[in-house]
């Protein structure tokens, strides 16, 4: 088959009108033909009858560059489910609980008067169904559990019913089980219901026929969701947004219709536009979203809209990186990917001109670029879809704590300038490292910070938070955690370390550091205090590994620089060892260590 | 005037059979992946394509290329 055929494939499978047959028929072709597909599987749990949604997963996954294995499981036995789906080793759970299922008619009964006492019966045993299940889900990396969504409207437009009122109290069952079942999260069903609309997702005939309730417009959106919830099953992570101004921040030129002239009033069109968009982008800062201006215009201009525009949410303050100059924007790109010690691929670029856009796309093909539209009032679809990105697979606390920390290593880098010698610089940070072991209420962080780093990662080994709890709990493993402070604030939880013991070896199994705390001595400091641990447990050698990556070269000679002598070597791959003894003196000796041990 | 060409390679597309191999014969007793999921997605592929509403009471009995080329006809014919 030519590449020609792909391609058209590849085009059915974008186009929103392609038909339920040419979905399949290109899903199968492309996902025969495609090169360099990744393989990931999921398990797909209902009380209803969703094999068809299968087709739509694979669909949005293919979308991704993901060649997704959907495997179904039983009708309504989501506790069997999980144990199948276990066993199978899957990578992603997606259960879809049907409301109007739950008992026959469901719906109709609550309406007919169906006693309050079997209700909540019903509601009990579902609550503890799903809090079993849900246990015994934890080694599935990633697990969605469709909230319940009304399957019939409602005739009272004056008042909620009782079907409404019902569904609630299962909603918010559903959500207490699904919290406490961390690291599963709730899959916002009705929120796709509201968009489809109830008359167009929910198909009257196979519903009654089949207990095959979710017509193809419902499908085909939980598919693209799904693939949102999951950053196109671990595709991408992005970080950075980097914004034009002209015509995106504002409306008009600041250079030509100066800083009174550019349209950017909340009250009136178009000005409200772009300042609802700012308002957005000032959400997902506050989400963890780094922004910054990649724009060309005369620095002065901007800063001064920046400083001095009434309307403009949107304040210095808010932006890590300002590239405000007259270079190519894949330079500036490239700059800002650098200062931030991130991967271009981590960077979504806004911008209104097709002439930039389509510059940044052949020189940086790896930064993700989206257009504001010409039509203007789409605008806000576009910056929907931009959120989508960054905030689908969920934000964590921490995350949202990131942006201001990467600011203070703006100042820093500012205060560098003024010291004569590194040394002298560093030391003047005052930095200070706490090490935990095992910090179990750190899970969340631990196991996101193994998920997104990249450059600074000995092994590249991707742990899920079920894995981490797993290492923490086993009696010869341990899981340390570093949360790094310099005198302009704390970067958090910035580094991970995994060990094992094995007879006489301590075998450092994950070492990776955020890249924003690197650079200090932080990553030599620490050394003494896991050999400490480890000599107690019996170990006299210290064995160290680096798996080559496609992006971390950074750390290629870590292990030498720490001391340790090269083992062996093979393809892509180095071992190391050293006695604990060798790493009994602190390096870095500038960094206070904080260790209960 | 039915196109029997392309409601052969609808058929054969959704089971997943080559498309030479459809004929009069061809029904849910001696295809394997012709079961009651596929047979949903049959009907909704045969609406999709040929422009034409399947009604309920056919729905579940077009078991066979022999009567799924009747009534699809039929429904081509009546839209006009």
């Amino acid at each position: 088959m030519s590449t020609n055929d792909r391609a058209s494939a590849r085009a059915l499978l974008a186009d929103p009108a392609a038909s339920f047959l040419q979905v399949q028929k290109s899903v199968a072709f492309l996902e025969k033909t495609e090169d360099g597909l990744k393989d990931v599987t999921l398990g797909l749990s209902s009380n209803v009858q969703v094999d068809r949604l299968a087709l739509y997963l694979r669909r949005h996954a293919l979308l991704a560059g993901v060649r997704l294995r959907v495997q179904i499981g039983l009708y309504d036995s989501v506790a069997q489910d999980v144990e199948t789906f276990v066993q199978a080793g899957v990578d992603v759970l997606l259960v879809v609980p049907f409301f109007d299922n739950l008992m026959p008619a469901f719906e109709a009964q609550i309406a007919a008067g169906l006693d309050d006492a079997v209700i909540a019966a019903k509601g009990e045993e579902l609550a503890e169904r799903y809090r079993l299940a849900l246990a015994a889900a934890q080694p599935i990396p990633t697990v969605l559990v469709g909230q319940f969504h009304r399957t019939w409207p409602s005739a009272q437009p004056r008042q909620p019913d009782r079907v409404s009122t019902v569904l609630q109290t299962f909603q918010e069952m559903l959500a207490n089980v699904v919290a406490e079942a961390t690291p599963a999260a709730l899959f916002d069903m009705p929120g796709i219901l509201t968009d489809v609309g109830l008359s167009a997702a929910i198909d009257r005939r196979f519903y009654a026929q089949a207990k095959a309730p979710y017509a193809l417009p419902m499908l085909n959106e939980i598919g693209r969701r799904t693939a949102k919830a999951t950053r196109a099953y671990g595709t991408y992570f992005y970080k950075v947004l980097a914004l034009d101004c002209d015509n995106t921040l504002w409306g008009g030129v600041v250079g030509e219709d100066l800083v009174e002239g550019i349209k950017l009033s909340p009250f009136e069109y178009p000005g409200n536009v772009y300042w609802r968009a700012q308002q957005e982008f000032l959400g997902l800062e506050r989400a963890g979203v780094i922004l910054c201006l990649c724009t060309k215009n005369n620095p002065a201009d901007v800063e001064e809209v920046l400083s001095r525009h009434p309307d403009m949410p949107i304040r210095s303050e808010n932006l890590t990186i300002r590239k405000i100059n007259w270079d190519d924007k894949s330079t500036n790109l490239r700059a800002i990917a650098t200062e931030l010690n991130v991967g271009l691929d981590s960077i979504v670029f806004l911008d209104d001109s097709s002439f930039e856009l389509e510059g940044v796309q052949s020189q940086v093909p790896a930064v993700t670029v989206f257009q504001v539209p010409s039509a203007l009032t789409e605008y806000p679809a576009v910056v929907g879809d931009i959120k989508a990105l960054f905030l689908a697979g969920g934000v964590s606390a921490e995350s949202s704590a990131k942006t201001q920390q990467y600011k203070q290593k703006a100042a820093a880098e500012a205060l560098k300038a003024q010291f004569s010698s590194q040394e002298d610089y560093i030391a003047s940070l005052e930095l200070e490292v706490e090490l935990l072991r095992n910090a179990e209420a750190n899970v969340a962080r631990i196991s996101e910070l193994t998920q997104k780093s990249n450059q600074f990662n000995l092994t590249t080994r991707r742990y899920t938070q079920a894995e981490i709890l797993a290492a923490m709990a086993s009696e010869d493993r341990e899981v340390y955690s570093l949360t790094v402070k310099d005198k302009f604030g704390s970067a958090g939880l910035t580094g991970v370390g995994v060990v094992r013991y094995e007879d006489d070896v301590v075998e450092v199994e994950a070492f990776l550091m955020s890249c924003r705390v690197i650079g200090r001595g932080v990553e030599f400091s620490i050394w003494p205090y896991i050999a400490r641990d480890a000599a107690r447990r019996g170990c006299s050698r210290l064995r160290g590994r680096f798996v080559r990556s496609a992006k971390n070269n950074l750390v290629e000679d870590f292990f030498d620089r720490l001391g340790l002598a090269p083992e062996e070597t093979s393809e892509g791959e180095r071992t190391y060892v050293t006695p604990l003894a060798t790493l009994e003196k602190q390096q870095s000796q500038w960094i206070k260590i904080h260790y209960a041990g | 005037m039915l196109d029997e060409t392309k409601l052969k390679s609808v058929i054969a597309a959704i089971l997943e059979i080559d498309e030479n191999s459809v004929d009069q014969n061809t029904s849910m007793d001696n295809v394997e992946s012709w079961d009651s999921i596929k047979h949903m997605d049959l009907i909704l592929a045969i609406e999709e394509e040929f422009g034409v509403s399947v009604p309920d009471e056919e729905a579940a009995d077009l078991t066979s290329y022999a009567l799924i080329k009747l009534v699809v006809a039929d429904l081509v014919k009546d839209k006009g």
